[in-house]
């Protein structure tokens, strides 16, 4: 390999962006191909089957399983409602019959005499997808979803929790090396996306939530501070689905740690504008990272020009971010890429690259270790 | 595919389509024997944008082409067959775990009995078992037709009851995944593969219950009675599924398939295969291990009996967080011989999570990330102890002198005395600096007992030889003895009432190039070395109540292997309880594992 | 031929007679008596000098007590013997006095004497007693020294019984023990016991008659309700009821007494709805067979032979039929699990059973299954205790083999004998 592939981060100004929305099972698409649609327009819905709820009659009429199909008052697809009766035994002389009823609402399914047990499935639950982002439809596929577009302001987090949700972009630091603090979150960041500038404090995590923002995105956070707001310890990196009331983003990584200036200033640039936001980060073959998406307005696609995608090459003079202590969070420039592998302080053999800090010096990393800025 | 003749096979070309790396080696007969020449990988091509994984199959392919000047790939991009001069091979075999590999759900009826008995036929076909329905694992119904429906497995295994026994139990279980009418994960033009494994009796009842919506094959039962398991008509239905349904509707494989000349096998099935072989062959019992970034395979053969375990989130990198949660900081701190300030770590973590294909640049984050290893590794290992154990539900016969010995079925059949070999694999073990870190994480980790032999997969090849075995063993033995594992040595351990500073066992030592005698002091460890393929006879005279392997104060004598690190006489007790910072130090000093640091300070 | 028979007899008698000179020893002197202290107000000690002919004269010292005193008035005392002890003796304990009596005891007694009548009259309720004794020195040929009389003492009571000192260092090791083993449960520390593999092995058995589709069959012993066995299988019923209510399994329950049927039922009810399983109870498995021993035993083996319960659980008293019913579950090829405390019958239950819980182990079911806190630490309290008993019995062992071996009358040997007096008659009573 000549040059060198390394995986990093996306933070643009202005990029085209497609979002896939799909039914989680077959339904009914509710928007046409070509249709602008807002963030929290629902743009499909269905109906996921009723939950199941096994009722062993045998077990309660005492009778063996072969009886059943005889007692029963219903036949399979006959609705049922909670409390009706749902079969009887003969009793004796026509006297003493005991009656089994329903705990639940729905249709009658299956009757198995094997068992003794009947299915009842309840009431088919309404399921919707919203088009999360605002933009235009641009593929329909039927009875499964809808593929959206628009030209956006996206920056990528590097991990995330809370699913996906939207507001409008407030800052609340002053510099992109500013703690987020408590002090900072005023109550009328109600449902807005807070932008901090370094570590997310544990209180200032609470504070927001008190409050009812939407979303906070930051620099960094501890991880105590995580466990705390998550109330266990995260082992795997597979986030999104947790019930925690607001979404939290850090840019950056764990620990005491800036948030990349440039991040900040694109953020600092669109405040004030509508954005999505999704926490959902999945670390993974397939990754997923956390995304913070400003739809760009007619104007604003008129000044930003659109960059060019990236190639994620390792080239000298390209912004790079070193992702490993001991030089964990600095920023600097690729230098020299050396193609013969070096040893390391650990006694490992690895390539490595020179990276120029913006202080002037530079420093000897593995490869491994550093991640592109992109954009 | 074509029969094979053994004896006209000359150039064997092996791949293995991993997650992320596709891998292949070049096996040839060199000198009248079998030795793997050279080896090459490209990333895998399972997703988009290429979606057809014999796109990197031919580029890694290729890239071993190039090394070994042969031509094996023609224009049209298919693998040449059969070898002709310089070009071609005579045997192209493969394995996958691309796509996550082989995810499976399954169900029996007491969680003990039958459904361990399928999860033992899953984990042992190479596949993932996302989770074990049972009419004993304190779910409601309600709760497991939920799950059942969350779940989106690749195929489902059912079993239960013996042959004539319990009918209700299977046909409930049936019924509870007939109505939740699970999900294929790939695509939804096929039916949900399921196999019965259970009770013959309930085989029809099992029909009646199932519609068409679902592919049922039935096979024999796994547990035709309590006392003795059945596993292998279940196992080799899984893999024929896996092919046919599974592998058929993943991009690319089916070109694949029909290049190969041995059915595919799921990477985790091939290993344990070739360990099988091993075991079998030379008569010993074996472990091996193969630590990931996501998850830790644990594979043995103890007195001919095969077990696998998966570890899903005890891994080095993406589940690295959750191998500190589970083992606790100060577990793993204990392994740090010197300080580390605990938050900092703690994020450390984290940040290795987030970003898993960072690697250690200093000393101090290798010594923190082996530590963790120890543990990953020890977690997994306890894991897999607890799972392969004799049957449960089996009558016991009795004499009165039991009265106060009388045991449970179900203990463990993993015995650290009895253990012979340690193989281990993965990019911690693998790529450690130093061979002498290699061992005493696997020393560490596994505790082993007595006199065992330790050693590394190289290349990790163990997964192509796996598959060869089955077509080729003779190949397959060749390489796996010359070029597979890479012996480390041989570990003596004693095991008895530890007393700080008394003696454990004396030791006396003759071969030629290694003449030693002394004695070991509970606590020490010492470093003797043996080269590779160098042997000697060591004769250990334990203290009294103490085993080295012969039983409690017994006299041992054997010849020992040698290997790249040597021979390590550990006397530091079983189980392995760690002292203070300083004692850890003098351990590792004992190995000179981090040489560098020494020269620090 | 009667005469000169008699005249020699008596010329014999006047004879020895002659020979010693009949005279009465010299008294004892100094008679002290102090009240015993840490009692009930039940003894009083008494102290006195030997008589100066005690060696050569003395067979015995008597000693007599009398009531001198009651209340404020003094009674003439009508001395009885209490006790008769060696020569040589100089203390005697006089046991089982009474500090007071009742009014109409005294009235029955001293209602004569005129100044007891006007105390009661005035309504006096304090009729304390005063004890006066006398030692006489009883002289070998029968005669009787002159008595010592001590001045009128009352006995008292103090807040604790000496005698029972070691009882209560007993109960506060014992107790103690129970208490802070508790206490210790609660707070999180590990207590271990035994692995029980019976117990441990239920999961085994209900999971083996789930599988293979047949019945768990649980006998609860022959005795009724009142025997702590039959109470201690019900407890393990209640476990493996619970079980196989988790894993859907048939549990069948004959009995040999109705009151056990009744008990039974309510048990495993209450199982199968702790384990969320109400409906699948079904009362008609839990039934009375006969309270023959025998005919119990017969059904049973006809019930085993016809039906092949998979699991088969013994847990209480049994006698003649517990090799009977073991034999045949093993011949069944069922997995048994018993649990006796009858020692006669456990070498049976042993051979024929996968799993026997042995007497303690039985009784300490309930604690090994909960795992309650104070159960464990009750059970692990005891134990303590036991180890306790079984110390001192040791000691006590090898203190009579050394003092036999040493010669129990003299030096380390006596002091032997009196240790294991000591350990026998004051610490363990």
């Amino acid at each position: 390999m000549a040059t060198a592939y390394t995986p990093g981060l996306t933070v643009t100004a202005r990029t085209t962006h497609r979002v896939r929305r799909l039914l989680p099972i077959s339904g009914d698409v509710l928007v046409k191909k070509g249709d602008t649609v807002a963030s929290q327009d629902i743009v499909a819905e269905t109906f996921m089957p009723g939950d199941i709820t096994p009722v062993n009659i045998a077990n309660i009429l005492s009778l063996p399983p072969g009886d059943v199909a005889e007692c029963m008052l219903k036949k399979e697809g006959d609705p049922v409602e909670a409390g009706e009766p749902i079969a009887r035994t003969k009793g004796i002389f026509g006297l003493f019959k005991n009656t089994c009823t329903a705990r639940v609402g729905g249709t009658l399914e299956s009757i198995s005499s094997v068992t003794g047990q009947v299915m009842i499935r309840g009431e088919p639950e309404p399921v919707s997808v919203r088009a999360y982002l605002s933009g235009d439809v641009m593929t329909v596929l039927p009875d499964e979803g809808v593929e959206i577009e628009t030209d956006v302001s996206f920056v990528q987090g590097i991990f995330g929790v809370g699913g996906e949700t939207y507001g409008r972009i407030v800052m609340a630091c002053e510099s992109h090396e500013q703690e987020l603090t408590a002090e900072l979150i005023k109550p009328v960041m109600k449902e807005c996306i807070i932008v901090g500038g370094a570590r997310m404090t544990g209180s200032a995590i609470e504070r927001a939530r008190e409050i009812g923002a939407s979303a906070i995105v930051s620099g960094g956070m501890d991880d105590e501070d995580l466990r705390d707001f998550l109330g266990y310890d995260l082992g795997v990196a597979i986030t999104g689905s947790e019930d925690v009331g607001i979404t939290l983003i850090i840019t950056e990584g764990f620990g005491d740690i800036a948030m990349a200036a440039r991040t900040f200033k694109l953020l600092g640039s669109r405040a004030g504008a509508d954005a999505s936001v999704n926490g959902a980060t999945q670390i993974r073959a397939g990754v997923m990272r956390p995304e913070i998406l400003i739809p760009l307005t007619a104007e604003g696609r008129a000044k930003s020009p659109k960059s060019a995608p990236s190639d994620g090459q390792l080239v000298p003079g390209r912004p790079v971010r070193i992702i490993r202590d001991p030089y964990f969070g600095v920023l600097g420039t690729v230098g020299a890429l050396p193609s013969e592998p070096q040893v390391l302080d650990s006694g490992s053999k690895a390539r490595v690259l020179e990276v120029k800090l913006d202080s002037g010096d530079s420093v000897i990393i593995p490869r491994a270790n550093v991640e592109l800025i992109e954009g | 595919m074509t029969t094979i003749d053994p004896d006209t096979v000359k150039v064997i070309l092996a791949t293995d389509c991993g997650s992320t790396t596709t891998k292949a080696i070049l096996i040839q007969f060199v000198d009248g024997q079998y030795r793997q020449t050279h080896r090459g990988e490209a990333p895998t091509s399972v997703e988009e944008p290429f979606a057809d994984v014999t796109i990197g199959v031919i580029n890694a392919v290729t890239e071993v082409a190039e090394l070994a000047d042969r031509k094996l790939v023609d224009a049209d991009g298919r693998i040449i067959q059969p070898a002709k001069g310089n070009a071609g091979c005579d045997l192209y075999i493969s394995t996958s775990s691309a796509g996550g590999g082989l995810q499976m759900l399954v169900a029996g009826v007491v969680r003990q009995m039958t459904a361990e008995s399928a999860k033992r036929a899953a984990l042992g076909a190479g596949a993932i078992v996302m989770d074990v329905i049972a009419s004993n694992d304190e779910r409601r119904p309600h709760d497991q037709i939920q799950r059942i429906r969350e779940l989106r497995p690749d195929m489902i295994l059912i079993s239960g009851g013996t042959d004539g026994g319990t009918t209700t139990h299977v046909v409930q279980i049936a019924e509870l995944i007939a109505p939740a009418k699970p999900q294929p994960r790939f695509g939804s033009d096929y039916r949900m593969p399921i196999i019965y494994a259970g009770n013959a009796k309930a085989a029809s009842l099992i029909e009646d219950v199932f519609d068409d919506t679902v592919d049922l094959a039935i096979v024999e039962n796994l547990r035709p009675v309590l006392e003795r398991e059945n596993l292998g008509p279940a196992r080799d239905k899984i893999h024929d599924v896996f092919l046919e349904h599974v592998m058929a509707h993943a991009p690319g494989y089916d070109k694949l398939m029909s290049w190969v000349d041995a059915p595919i096998m799921p990477t985790p099935g091939a290993v344990g295969n070739i360990l099988q072989t091993i075991a079998e062959r030379q008569s010993i019992n074996a472990v091996g291990v193969d630590i990931g970034g996501a998850t830790t395979d644990v594979f043995s053969v103890f007195g001919g009996t095969f077990n696998r375990t998966v570890s899903a989130n005890l891994g080095m990198s993406y589940s690295i967080s959750n191998v500190c949660a589970e083992a606790t900081m100060p577990n793993i701190l204990r392994w740090v011989h010197f300080d580390m300030d605990e938050r900092e770590l703690r994020n450390r973590v984290k940040n290795k999570m987030i970003r898993p294909t960072t690697i250690p640049q200093t000393i101090e984050a290798l010594v923190f990330e082996q530590a963790v290893a120890r543990e990953a590794l020890r977690l997994a290992y306890q894991q897999h102890k607890e799972f392969a154990t004799t049957l449960k539900g089996v009558q016991q016969q009795r004499t009165v002198g039991d009265t106060f010995s009388q045991q449970t079925g179900g203990q463990t059949i993993v015995d650290s005395m009895k253990l012979d070999l340690i193989v281990g694999s993965g990019g911690v073990l693998s790529h450690a600096p130093r061979m002498h870190q290699t061992a005493l994480m696997l020393i560490d980790a596994f505790q082993p007992e007595g006199i065992t032999r330790l050693a590394k997969d190289s290349i990790f090849m163990m997964p192509h030889l796996g598959v060869l075995a089955q077509v080729h063993p003779k190949a397959a033995m060749e390489v796996f003895d010359r070029d597979c594992l890479i012996y480390l040595g041989t570990c003596v351990a004693s095991v008895g009432p530890a007393k700080a500073g008394r003696t454990s066992f004396e030791y006396a030592i003759t071969g030629d190039t290694l003449n030693e005698s002394g004695e070991m002091c509970w606590g020490d460890l010492k470093l003797l070395a043996l080269g590779q393929q160098e042997t000697a006879r060591i004769t250990l005279t334990p203290a009294r109540g103490v085993d080295v392997g012969g039983g409690p104060g017994k006299r041992v004598e054997q010849t020992v292997h040698g290997g790249t690190v040597g021979l390590v006489l550990d006397a530091r007790g079983r189980p392995l309880v760690l002292g203070d910072a300083p004692e850890v130090e003098r351990w590792v000093n004992a190995l000179d594992l981090y040489p560098q640091m020494a020269a620090m300070v | 031929m009667k005469f000169p028979m008699n005249g020699w007899f008596v010329a014999l008698l006047c004879g020895t007679a002659t020979a010693q000179t009949p005279y009465p020893p010299a008294p004892p002197t100094n008679l002290v008596a102090v009240d015993h202290g840490w009692d009930a107000a039940t003894k009083i000690d008494l102290s006195w000098d030997l008589s100066a002919d005690d060696a050569e004269q003395v067979r015995s010292y008597q000693v007599l007590k009398a009531v001198g005193r009651i209340g404020d008035v003094t009674i003439e005392p009508d001395f009885k013997p209490v006790e008769s002890v060696d020569p040589g003796t100089a203390e005697f304990r006089v046991k089982d006095l009474k500090a007071q009596l009742k009014r109409w005891e005294v009235e029955q007694e001293y209602g004569d004497n005129e100044a007891i009548a006007a105390l009661l009259a005035d309504g006096s309720k304090s009729f304390k007693i005063g004890y006066v004794f006398q030692v006489v020195a009883m002289g070998k040929d029968g005669s009787r020294s002159a008595t010592q009389t001590a001045s009128p003492i009352t006995p008292t009571m103090q807040i604790f019984d000496g005698s029972r000192f070691w009882f209560s260092v007993m109960t506060f090791i014992f107790c103690g023990a129970v208490i802070a083993f508790i206490y210790l449960a609660r707070s999180g520390m590990p207590l271990k016991i035994r692995k029980i593999a019976g117990l441990d092995a239920v999961d085994e058995a209900v999971g083996r008659a789930t599988e293979m589709g047949r019945s768990v069959m649980f006998i609860v012993g022959i005795q009724d309700m009142n025997d702590i066995q039959t109470i201690a299988g019900i407890n393990i019923l209640a476990r493996v009821a619970r079980t196989a209510a988790e894993y859907d399994a048939k549990i069948e329950v004959p009995t040999s007494r109705a009151l056990v049927m009744a008990t039974a039922r309510e048990t495993v009810q209450s199982a199968f709805l702790k384990a969320g399983r109400p409906e699948a109870y079904n009362e008609d498995l839990i039934y009375y067979v006969t309270d023959e021993q025998f005919g119990f035993v017969a059904y049973l083996q006809g019930m085993m032979v016809r039906e092949k319960p998979a699991a088969c659980f013994y847990m209480g008293s049994f006698f003649a039929e517990s090799l009977i019913l073991a034999e045949t579950g093993n011949s069944i090829g069922a997995i048994q699990i018993a649990g006796t405390a009858q020692p006669a019958q456990l070498p049976f239950f042993v051979a024929a059973c996968d799993y026997t819980l042995i007497g303690e182990e039985f009784f300490a079911a309930s604690a090994y299954l909960t795992g309650s806190p104070e159960e464990l630490g009750s059970l692990k309290g005891q134990d303590v205790g036991k180890l306790v008993v079984a110390a001192i019995l040791i000691a006590g062992v090898l203190m009579s083999t050394m003092a036999a071996i040493l010669g129990p009358d003299q030096g380390i040997g006596k002091s032997l004998v009196d240790a294991v007096k000591y350990l026998k008659d004051v610490i363990l009573t």
